[in-house]
């Protein structure tokens, strides 16, 4: 998924599980969560045709009622949580505790994995938007993620 | 479904929902038919600037609609100009909030938020918890291509097994 967002030349940010792999986090994660352009009408047809192509469809609602995938629907639902042939896709125009893209990518940092290079969500940032996003699920992860900064800032 | 739910899945303010059904004297019920109903009525509302009442009543006929997904709701005697809902436009809009509310916006923890551990404590705090603090040693040796290259490779096993699991 992310070498078809790179290829596309959409400008995103990986948030949540996969950031906090890269990060040194064990948990393992099966969807992908991404932070996109919404201001770029450019970058939000980009997206929208990437994941158009994979076939998306929401998650966690009755299969088989018409679905558009296109750059009106993205307009209309900033914030889609997708099933598709690639696997599970979370694309959102905005980060809680955190802010939309241009502040979302203040707080990142480039990595090269998988074979592409992309933007990561930063550890501290991380931590701010599962503590502001609030679920028991993320409330879960913090243990993890904070000992993660503590001895990462600790080797430093 | 809870009353956020159907605020997100409607794309719509909760007090506005709270206020719009006491103005037109209707009860809000939880759950997804209701979240689509009030989803259009705010989207009319809004988008058109068309009255509360009149906005329930065009949400109400295009959503009973049953022969066409292009619902005209409204136009005058000579066609001049019309009022006409795309079902399966908004239907789509309405599908990608719905599965963001169910899927997203579940309950929040409740009471006061925890505040953020002081970095001395955070390992001990971890390791309380029953996080393996040797794991995450040795995970800050790796460079983060190694470590996606193992959560890769640990996503196919766990995918592998389930599907050997059905």
């Amino acid at each position: 998924m992310l070498r078809g967002l790179v290829a596309k030349k959409v400008r995103f940010v990986v948030v949540g599980g996969l950031a906090a792999a890269a990060h040194g986090s064990s948990r393992v994660t099966n969807d992908l969560d991404v932070c996109y352009d919404a201001l770029d009408g450019k970058n939000i047809d980009a997206l929208a045709k990437v994941l158009a192509g994979w076939h998306a469809y929401p998650r966690g609602v009755e299969e088989g009622l018409p679905f558009i995938m296109d750059q009106r629907t993205l307009h209309g639902a900033p914030i889609l949580t997708l099933t598709t042939t690639e696997g599970d896709i979370d694309v959102m125009d905005r980060i809680a505790g955190i802010g939309a893209y241009t502040e979302v990518r203040k707080h990142s940092e480039r990595i090269a994995a998988l074979g592409v290079n992309f933007r990561i969500l930063d550890l501290p940032s991380l931590i701010k938007a599962k503590r502001a996003a609030g679920r028991p699920r993320d409330f879960e992860h913090l243990p993890e993620l904070e000992a993660l900064l503590a001895l990462r800032n600790k080797t430093l | 479904m809870n009353a956020h739910q159907v605020a997100v899945a409607a794309a719509a303010d909760r007090k506005w929902l709270i206020n719009s059904a006491a103005i037109l004297r209707r009860r809000l019920r939880n759950n997804v038919a209701d979240a689509k109903w009030w989803g259009l009525v705010r989207l009319l509302t809004e988008a058109l600037a068309l009255p509360l009442a009149t906005a329930a009543s065009a949400a109400t006929a295009s959503l009973e609609a049953r022969s066409t997904r292009l619902v005209t709701v409204g136009a005058d005697p000579t066609h001049s100009a019309a009022l006409w809902i795309d079902l399966d436009r908004y239907e789509s809009i309405f599908l990608g909030n719905l599965s963001r509310a169910l899927v997203h916006e579940t309950p929040k923890r409740r009471g006061r938020p925890s505040l953020p551990i002081k970095p001395h404590d955070a390992v001990t705090a971890a390791r309380n918890y029953g996080v393996d603090v040797g794991l995450i040693r040795s995970a800050l040796e790796r460079t983060p291509a190694e470590r996606l290259a193992m959560l890769e490779a640990n996503s196919r096993f766990v995918r592998e097994i389930r599907g050997k699991a059905k």
